[in-house]
């Protein structure tokens, strides 16, 4: 991983061509990265929309934030975001911390008739309509609860979890039952506290699933009290299904404004998240 | 109490307690899988039993009419279903072909950067996209070509003189540019995901492989050319591998960023699927449960060819 320090560094030697042409490559690979985002940013807080990329807003407004935080057609779908995603990622963790920690239950009878029962569900499923008929019969069409049922059960950070648990030292679950500790004991007073990195990087995980999805949003749900953000931010801008504001607001900043925040919660976290969010994939792809 | 004599292959004899024991004894797991089983049940299980309406008339208002396998042939002589089959293998192959080659060209060149500073600041950068939602990217890239007076792409076309005042290029609404436009964003929204597994694999090579070759007089891209790729080549095919089960599940993606002037070259099974049920005036969920019964069906042979090459290649499978 990045963090590895095993970076081989060659004796001492002057600036090669290589070296040079290497940097130029990466500050072009950067800036192609960051231009549109910083456009982005800089157009939600210009009054009129402009072609021209500009490092800074030449007329200065906050107006298209401000619309956002006094439209009820557009904080209503950031609220049930947030809603969502942090209702959804409990759920996910606690699942699938159950489910991982029951798998590594090696006593216990059917253990492997329920990993077949998980890992059944990676291989085949029903489809988008059956599934569709379902939501519908359990009443959760149109209502933005769909999200959480749809994301709480994710198999995948179920096994992520499992493996996790699986690195735990035997002889830790020894010690504790020597010392009287019942299986729910070790549960909560050994396995947990052990897996905080674990629990925040699959936490994270879930987070970016639930905050990011839009098309469960536009399968399941047409009332424009119960859809999210992201989906709320797609119909403003493709179908200019724009609300009314008191605000004089050029469409375009409106637009960006939206988009930054739609993003914003991630970008204010990622810098300081950044190891947990690259050890969730990590866990998954790297252990061999 | 009596307990059944177990001689193990070792030939230890352990004494195994009776079932119902064990079961009793692990209570308090099965009570924490409960949950579990339920919300599968519900979310995975539940719709499978709905694979039996691709056999039905089956439409909003209505009693459902048991039809055969009438779906299944509407499906195979419809037009419009093989092209989605068509543009969701080429979409998701090409796609990950492309952007598995800018990962690994990425992740080689950045290991080679010495500056530690540089190189996490740059990994911290391209990473970025990858935790924006596939909605906010394409609000992104739709303001960036929009042919608007506001669209950046063109508005520099146009003052570089290359296209005129009327002659903007509708990027996202043009069959001819639409897949390239798909391909780029992909690419500028996974790349640097990608890297991470490369650069995982790299930071694993043995410097001593990199100072024999130092001794032989390589140079850096003869390093690059027979140290770091080859050591890349497993990694690559199991990225390849993993990801080719998954070929079918592309829709998000491509939803947001398609529209009806392009559904010829970007329509793909999942939305066509999506099409046919939620914005037609009278959908028939029998005929697109048969043709997402048909894409379940593709997805599971690819996830299990995908599962028998990957315990050749790297002794495990995926699933």
């Amino acid at each position: 991983m990045a963090e590895n320090k095993a970076v081989y560094r060659k004796p001492k030697k002057k600036v090669s061509v290589f070296s040079v042409v290497n940097y130029i490559v990466f500050i072009v690979i950067g800036l192609i990265i960051l231009i549109p985002i910083w456009k982005v940013l800089v157009d939600s807080l210009n009054k009129y929309g402009v072609y021209q990329f500009r490092l800074w807003p030449r007329d200065f407004t906050l107006d298209g934030y401000r619309t956002i935080i006094e439209t009820s057609k557009l904080y209503r779908p950031f609220i049930n975001s947030v809603i969502t995603t942090v209702v959804g990622t409990l759920l996910g963790l606690v699942l699938a911390t159950l489910g991982g920690y029951v798998l590594i239950q090696f006593d216990m009878p059917g253990r492997n008739i329920f990993a077949y029962f998980l890992l059944f569900t990676m291989i085949f499923s029903g489809g988008m309509i059956p599934e569709y008929l379902v939501m519908k019969q359990l009443g959760l069409v149109n209502s933005m609860w769909v999200l959480v049922v749809k994301h709480g059960i994710n198999v995948y950070n179920l096994v992520l979890m499992r493996n996790f648990f699986e690195g735990v030292p035997g002889s830790l679950y020894e010690a504790a039952k020597i010392d009287g500790c019942s299986p729910m004991g070790i549960f909560f007073k050994i396995v947990l506290p052990l897996s905080k990195a674990a629990l925040a990087s699959i936490g994270l995980m879930f987070a970016v699933t639930v905050w990011n999805d839009y098309s469960t949003v536009q399968i399941y749900i047409t009332d424009t009290d119960q859809v999210n953000f992201q989906y709320k931010l797609r119909v403003m801008i493709m179908d200019g299904d724009t609300p009314t504001t008191a605000y004089d607001v050029s469409q375009t900043t409106l637009y960006n404004a939206g988009i930054i925040a739609a993003i914003l919660p991630f970008m204010v976290l990622y810098p300081f998240l950044q190891k947990y969010f690259v050890t969730g994939v990590n866990i998954g792809a790297v252990k061999e | 109490m009596s307990k059944k004599k177990v001689i193990t292959s070792t030939g230890v004899e352990v004494r195994h307690k009776p079932l119902g024991l064990r079961i009793w004894n692990n209570r308090g797991y099965y009570l924490m899988f409960l949950p579990v089983f339920v919300f599968v049940l519900i979310v995975y299980y539940w719709p499978m039993l709905g694979i039996r309406y691709s056999l039905y008339d089956y439409k909003p208002v209505g009693d459902k009419v048991f039809v055969g396998l009438k779906h299944f042939q509407n499906m195979f002589q419809t037009a419009a279903f093989w092209n989605s089959f068509k543009n969701t293998l080429i979409l998701s192959v090409t796609k990950l072909i492309i952007t598995t080659f800018t990962s690994v060209i990425v992740s080689v060149f950045l290991n080679e950067m010495g500056n530690l500073f540089a190189k996490k600041t740059l990994q911290t950068i391209i990473y970025l996209p990858h935790f924006m939602s596939w909605a906010v990217v394409a609000s992104i890239f739709t303001l960036l070509l929009s042919p608007s007076a506001t669209g950046m792409v063109n508005g520099w076309l146009k003052s570089a003189n290359i296209i005129q005042q009327g002659e903007e290029i509708y990027f996202l609404a043009s069959p001819k540019w639409w897949r390239t436009i798909f391909y780029l964003i992909n690419i500028w929204k996974e790349t640097g995901w990608g890297t991470i597994i490369f650069l995982a694999t790299l930071s694993g090579i043995n410097p001593e492989l990199y100072e024999a070759a130092d001794i032989d007089g390589a140079t850096r891209m003869q390093k690059i050319r027979y140290v770091t790729m080859p050591a890349l080549a497993n990694t690559i095919i199991t990225v390849l591998i993993l990801n080719l089960a998954r070929v079918m599940n592309m829709f998000e993606s491509v939803f947001v960023l398609y529209n009806s002037a392009v559904y010829e070259v970007s329509d793909v099974i999942s939305t066509y699927i999506y099409r046919q049920t939620f914005t037609s005036a009278m959908p028939n969920y029998g005929y697109s449960t048969a043709v997402g019964l048909f894409k379940s069906l593709v997805g599971c042979v690819l996830v299990l060819v995908c599962n028998y090459a990957s315990k050749k290649t790297r002794g495990r499978g995926i699933v």
